[in-house]
């Protein structure tokens, strides 16, 4: 069959890894707020779409381009991630399972109806960045390319900060053990709210790389939580490496799933991966028994 | 009596109107529906009630509907079938509304036309097409669209003028995408087409990058889309990603809205699509009611919008005929009516379908949507081959 020439399945593999960077870049927030916290944000989409729409007001009222609006919404949402942790999410830390998932459930349906409110439920696009490059046969999306590569870049930076910095580590330490964390003098509860920060930062920037591909509205972070959860699951809860393997690993199969069998097939790929992972590792591609 | 007690009855006085708001009016004629302001649907469905309610407020201004006022009742299906089913159900029973107005969409349209059936209680279906819906032998519901299955007709009876053979079919997996889908296959036999690739895909599917390079892979003269508004633009959007190159490009529903050049922009131009409705069709107040439309709501209708003032119109027709709001007179009204209003004509078979309404084809061209098909509705000529991406 054509299918196998290795024009298409190149095309298939570029476009599964560009898709799955920018997976990797919103799954490595939900699970560095996991390892931190034993939280399980389910408003992590929300915040993604706050940076999409964030992008949208900025292109449509001034103009802005999609990437230089990085700029702006990236530390805008660290700081509505390090309030929000500060005034909510830390009273539902070390509670049970049940506390935090409720109230950062409670801010998904906040936020979406904020959304709802502002912008109705239209879909929205941002016409910036089209058309592709063109590579003789191959034509990578000019979106996809750059949104891939900012992502990671963004989730690479991210990585390093907690290998190299003193700030980094101290993130693991608590994410290792936050009392012996604390008795060695580092204050946990400023190291969650810098956390929650980051992931929401990291949500921020996977927002603005989504207003340039899909058309999206305040209810489109459905799909991409439900893509996350299953692979923080495939890549081991709470690491950092896990959820990035385990967002390109989507990414890719998605891509051969929907070129060789159906679209269709391919959203519920994530799901029989999952379950495939589960079997043959219930830890995850990098967990650890601990969780 | 002491002030506490003139204190607490005058605070049951207003908690009684809190708690009991203005009731019906007992000489209202109540008209219930259900539109998807939320979801998928959410554009389309609120263009559909908002010329509904344009209806309203002019049959309301003319003195009302058998000399009674018209109220009208309703909710947000959040494009969900088994949402709208829910809703129809408390529409009859819980709010015992006299007349009912179809939702938007075939999909939600199956699901509430079985609650009105169960009812026995006639509904006049402003959006939905797809002929799956009359073939369940209903006696209640009264379609006002041009049916789905013949939506692609006149396109591929261009591609066939052109001397194209190869068709890409893609669609969605629900009722009114496979309803356009089963038309473009049947009329493809007719003409001697070759369906090369065809794929039904999910309500959600936002990528569509897969399907597009495996149709590149088959070479395909014609892709035609049984689509909604958001899959068939984020569909044109990768098309151009992967230089998807074709002689037509035709989709449902999108192309026949302004979202789709507002948000493809210069990407729009060529693509071709359906309109069950445009404001310069030649029908009596057509234009007043686009110009009307555009006053009051800031945008041009689309045919959503169109579809539910025509559904105002025939339900007024219906029950002037009948003289009253008795179920059994305004059905049988429904079936025996035959009547031209702004939207066009409406006559139905024995089943309920539509049968006198034509289809329409348009194309965007300079940013602008047009008619272009057939001849005598047309206010601009077809353009074709579709440019390549690389040359605009």
């Amino acid at each position: 069959m054509d299918l196998l020439e290795p024009d298409i399945l190149l095309q298939l593999l570029i476009g599964g890894l560009l898709a799955g960077m920018l997976y990797a870049l919103l799954a490595c927030g939900l699970n560095l707020v996991f390892g931190v916290m034993r939280v399980i944000n389910l408003a992590h989409a929300e915040l993604m779409l706050v940076g999409a729409f964030g992008a949208y007001v900025l292109f449509t009222v001034f103009g802005l381009h999609p990437l230089l609006s990085l700029l702006i919404i990236v530390p805008l949402l660290f700081i509505a991630g390090y309030y929000l942790q500060s005034v909510l999410i830390e009273r539902v830390v070390g509670r049970p399972m049940l506390t935090s998932l409720l109230a950062t459930y409670g801010v998904s349906i906040i936020l979406i109806n904020v959304g709802l409110l502002l912008f109705s439920a239209d879909f929205k696009a941002i016409p910036a960045l089209q058309g592709s490059f063109l590579i003789g046969e191959l034509a990578i999306s000019k979106p996809r390319a750059t949104a891939g590569a900012i992502s990671l870049l963004l989730t690479v930076g991210v990585y390093l900060f907690l290998e190299r910095s003193r700030l980094g580590k101290a993130i693991r330490a608590v994410s290792e053990h936050a009392q012996v964390a604390a008795i060695c003098g580092i204050d946990v509860r400023k190291i969650r709210m810098l956390t929650f920060g980051m992931a929401a930062a990291m949500a921020g920037a996977a927002g603005v790389m989504l207003s340039v591909i899909y058309s999206f509205w305040p209810g489109s972070g459905v799909d991409f939580i439900q893509k996350c959860f299953a692979i923080i699951i495939i890549g081991g809860m709470g690491n950092f490496l896990g959820a990035f393997y385990g967002g390109i690993l989507l990414g890719v199969v998605e891509a051969f799933v929907g070129g060789f069998a159906s679209t269709q097939w391919a959203e519920a790929v994530a799901y029989l991966l999952l379950v495939t992972v589960l079997l043959i590792r219930p830890t995850g591609l990098k967990g650890v028994a601990r969780v | 009596m002491n002030r506490r007690y003139l204190l607490s009855s005058l605070l049951s006085v207003v908690l009684a109107f809190i708690v009991f708001p203005a009731a019906t009016h007992a000489k209202d004629i109540v008209v219930g529906t259900s539109v998807a302001l939320t979801g998928k649907y959410a554009r389309t469905g609120q263009e559909q009630l908002q010329g509904f309610q344009m209806w309203v407020d002019e049959v309301n201004a003319r003195g009302g509907l058998l000399g009674q006022q018209v109220k009208l009742v309703h909710y947000d299906d959040e494009s969900k079938p088994e949402t709208g089913a829910k809703l129809y159900e408390k529409l009859i029973t819980d709010d015992k509304v006299d007349l009912l107005i179809g939702p938007y969409s075939s999909d939600v349209t199956m699901a509430a036309s079985t609650v009105a059936e169960k009812h026995n209680m006639p509904m006049v279906s402003s959006g939905a097409s797809a002929s799956e819906i009359w073939e369940r032998g209903y006696k209640n519901t009264f379609g006002l669209y041009t049916l789905a299955e013949i939506y692609m007709d006149q396109i591929l009876e261009l591609g066939k003028a052109k001397g194209l053979k190869k068709i890409a079919l893609v669609y969605e997996n629900t009722a009114f995408p496979r309803g356009v889908a089963s038309g473009v296959k049947t009329k493809a036999k007719q003409l001697g087409m070759q369906i090369v690739f065809e794929e039904e895909y999910g309500k959600a599917s936002t990528d569509f990058s897969s399907m597009i390079i495996k149709i590149k892979a088959k070479k395909a003269d014609m892709v035609i889309g049984g689509s909604y508004l958001p899959d068939s633009t984020a569909f044109m959007r990768q098309a151009k990603e992967n230089r998807l190159y074709a002689k037509i490009f035709a989709f449902a529903v999108g192309p026949g809205l302004p979202d789709f050049g507002q948000n493809l922009g210069l990407d729009a131009e060529g693509v071709m699509g359906n309109t069950q409705w445009e404001p310069t069709l030649k029908l009596p107040g057509a234009k007043e009611f686009g110009e009307k439309y555009k006053a009051k709501y800031g945008h041009e209708p689309g045919y959503h919008a169109g579809g539910g003032y025509g559904a105002g119109y025939v339900l007024e027709a219906a029950v002037k005929k009948a003289g009253a709001t008795d179920r059994d007179k305004v059905r049988a009204a429904l079936f025996a009516l035959d009547t031209v209003n702004a939207f066009g004509r409406f006559k139905v078979d024995a089943t309920g379908k539509q049968i006198g309404k034509p289809a329409y084809a348009v194309q965007w061209l300079g940013g602008e949507r047009h008619v272009v098909l057939p001849a005598e509705a047309a206010t601009a000529k077809v353009a074709y081959p579709f440019k390549d991406w690389g040359k605009r």
